[in-house]
């Protein structure tokens, strides 16, 4: 049945894939949810919260707040944060409650821009599209509001984030969004570092530094990789014939004949039934899905799908 | 410009009264700031026992959560723990559900395929479905005993079917989620023929700790003492409504021993826990009063009053600081450390307006103590440099002082009474005696 989940857990929405992309960059994060969404990220998706205490809070809205449409009281505990905060920024991250009652975002932000002087940033996130998505939505608007044409930075990884890298992951800084510039060199790691190259109307390199690592391990064969498309592409491109296969954004950059994006649990066990595959590269969390596998299972661990470090 | 936590003394806000409580120590007030604390009240299907595990306390039972995919997403931290494989499934929402609620028409169907796939693949029917639904329908003003009475029909075979309400939205309201939750566990008792001698604990998902209520309760001729958590089958479960009376450990657990007295007949006592041994000593014999039994409580009263003068004995100037995630009200925990002689130099916690007369008290003995809350965005400066503590108690306290000893005192298991309070001074005078070893 669509959208029934009988074995996986549901995987890192787009709220936590925005909040990975902005977190540490020196701004308020604010989680226009009842709080639930915010422990959900920062107690769940976000690895750095456990190592240090960031600026990320919940708008802490309650039922007559979105029944009511109180925007007036959330931009007054905004700018009651901002005046006992240091931020270079404010970011509000959306999530089912704001989707649901319709919240005008540029309002918001105009609003929260006059009343503290800080500048903010829009991401509508609803909770209910995945990591990749959310994370291409910040990138979006950490470029709107920041780059400049004539900026001097050399080079920039787009989507190393935890939710794709673990432990592995890389953080940029607010300054290398400011200095991004013409010449600057995109290195797209994940889903969404193609898609915020897009964005940007500029050529990336796509290479997944994980999937380079493990590209000596992988047996020849009829190979399948379920997991972040430029996973799939860097062990492609290092000489390994594989069909991939992802939960998350195919992009045209990357799919080959035999390649699919799938969404059901059914679909991937149907993939594996009918694929006559001899080597799966795969979170080992999908293994109870091809139970009928008597192939060789190569463990890639991906956190975004499976929660798992 | 150096930026500090805000915090008042207790002498302050005993100054300013109940009805004047600073908006920076108060629950709903401003933006909330992401600490151990709030992440697990703040959000009722976080961590241990929220909405998502409360609601599969019932033996038997597994859960369909309907929502967005982000509402579902921590849950792998729970299905990873043996008792919770094959209980949780999840129908997720997207987009075109949110505008035409089309959700609903299909959770029927989700459910029959969850109890069709855990009875053919398994080999384990489920006796009870628990629908958890979040803040979206929550707005959208979904019926969900409707869906529910839907999914019955649609099973045809017996199977209940309840609704679980995580509704993070509702937290300050009439009746929170983790209230909500306890009466959908126990609206599935039906009526049965009393049994004198049998007697409900309810309060907790987990267990009271195994010890002294239950031995006053045996010694008074109780045969049964039934807890939801101890329960190993669902009809063990339904021999709750045989019970005589009810015993409520956590005010939480009030609005459903409300229900369960004009639904079925059930009165209830409710005992409150003080780490005040006198005060202690005080509850059981009112409760003894008002259930018509007599309890000896001389030899457990003088195990906690020993305990209490030992740790004095061995640390006569301890100071603590105190969070929110313990199983005690750090008020209340504060209170009665300092009328033992302790000193208590920061409490991290919601200052909800009925803790006020806690704080009052402790303001007569203690006025310099400091009161941090745990929601205020200014906790992200705290610094624990200035604190004279020695050691501190609660999962966040741990937090937020990494450098001095702590005792967690966070389990599942719900300490009580005067083993409470032993326990407690005996676990705080062994870590501080390992410390200073």
């Amino acid at each position: 049945m669509k959208g029934l989940r009988k074995v996986l857990t549901p995987f890192a929405p787009d709220q936590s894939g925005a909040v990975s992309v902005l977190y540490g960059l020196g701004g308020m994060i604010v989680i226009i949810d009842a709080g639930g969404c915010t422990g959900n990220i920062c107690g769940f998706d976000e690895p750095r919260w456990h190592n240090a205490r960031s600026a990320v809070f919940s708008a802490g809205l309650r039922d007559m707040d979105a029944i009511l449409g109180r925007d007036k009281l959330l931009v007054s505990k905004i700018a009651s944060a901002c005046s006992r905060i240091d931020a270079s920024f404010v970011a509000l991250v959306g999530t089912p409650v704001p989707a649901t009652i319709a919240t005008d975002y540029k309002a918001l932000k105009r609003m929260i821009e006059n009343e503290t002087s800080i500048p903010v940033l829009t991401i509508a996130t609803d909770g209910m599209k995945l990591y990749d998505e959310g994370e291409a939505m910040a990138y979006k608007a950490l470029f709107d509001e920041f780059a400049k044409e004539d900026g001097k930075l050399e080079e920039l990884t787009l989507g190393k984030t935890p939710l794709s890298f673990g432990d592995g992951h890389k953080d940029n800084t607010l300054d290398d969004y400011k200095n991004l510039g013409e010449g600057t060199r995109l290195i797209a790691a994940s889903s969404s570092g193609i898609e915020a190259a897009r964005l940007l109307g500029k050529p990336c390199e796509i290479y997944s530094s994980a999937a380079g690592e493990m590209a000596g391990s992988v047996p020849s064969g009829n190979v399948l990789v379920c997991h972040d498309e430029v996973f799939g592409k860097t062990l492609r491109d290092r000489g390994i014939a594989c069909d991939i296969a992802t939960f998350f954004t195919l992009h045209d950059d990357v799919r080959k004949e035999g390649d699919r994006k799938i969404t059901e649990e059914d679909e991937f066990t149907e993939l594996v039934r009918n694929g006559g595959y001899d080597v799966i590269v795969a979170d080992e969390c999908l293994k109870p899905l091809a139970e009928d596998f008597g192939g060789t299972w190569i463990d890639a661990p991906f956190f975004a799908l499976s929660g798992r470090r | 410009m150096a930026r500090t936590a805000v915090r008042y003394t207790a002498g302050q806000i005993a100054k300013l009264g109940k009805d004047n409580i600073p908006s920076e120590l108060l629950s709903g007030q401003g933006l909330v700031y992401s600490s151990p604390a709030t992440l697990a009240y703040n959000s009722p299907g976080a961590e241990g026992f929220g909405v998502k595990r409360a609601g599969l306390a019932v033996p038997e039972s597994v859960m369909l959560i309907v929502s967005p995919g982000c509402c579902g997403r921590n849950t792998s931290i729970v299905s990873s723990m043996p008792e919770y494989k094959d209980r949780f499934f999840y129908l997720l929402m997207d987009e075109t559900d949110l505008v035409t609620g089309r959700h609903l028409k299909r959770i029927p169907d989700a459910v029959c395929e969850v109890v069709s796939f855990l009875e053919g693949q398994k080999g384990k029917k489920p006796k009870v479905v628990m629908i958890c639904i979040t803040c979206v329908d929550a707005l959208l003003g979904t019926d969900m005993e409707r869906v529910c009475n839907a999914c019955e029909k649609a099973l045809g075979d017996g199977t209940r079917v309840r609704p679980c309400y995580m509704y993070a939205l509702t937290r300050e309201g009439r009746r929170p989620p983790m209230v909500h939750v306890r009466q959908t566990l126990y609206s599935l008792l039906e009526p049965l023929e009393k049994d004198p001698k049998s007697v409900n604990i309810i309060g907790n998902f987990a267990p009271l700790e195994d010890g002294e209520l239950q031995k006053f309760l045996t010694k008074a001729g109780v045969k049964h003492i039934r807890q939801i958590s101890t329960c190993g089958t669902y009809e063990e479960f339904l021999k709750m409504a045989s019970a005589n009376f009810n015993i409520v450990t956590n005010p939480e657990a009030r609005a459903s021993a409300h229900d369960m007295s004009s639904r079925l007949g059930i009165p209830y006592i409710e005992l409150t826990r003080s780490h005040n041994v006198e005060m202690t000593s005080l509850m059981y014999k009112s409760f003894a009063n008002a259930a018509g039994i007599d309890i000896d409580v001389s030899a457990e009263e003088s195990e906690a009053a020993e305990a209490v003068r030992s740790l004095k004995e061995h640390f006569p100037d301890l100071v603590f600081n105190i969070g929110e995630c313990l199983n005690a009200d750090p008020f209340e925990l504060a209170l009665s450390l300092a009328r033992y002689g302790f000193g208590v130099d920061e409490i991290y916690a919601t200052l909800a307006p009925e803790k006020f007369k806690y704080v009052a008290k402790l303001a007569e003995i203690s006025p310099d103590t400091k009161i941090y809350c745990n929601m205020d965005p200014t906790m992200l400066y705290y610094d624990v440099s200035a604190s004279r503590a020695h050691i501190s108690l609660g999962k966040d306290a741990a937090y937020y002082c990494p450098d001095i000893p702590n005792v967690v005192w966070n389990s599942d298991v719900q300490p009580f009474g005067f083993q409470g309070i032993r326990d407690l001074m005996n676990r705080i005078r062994e870590t501080m005696k390992e410390v200073r070893a």
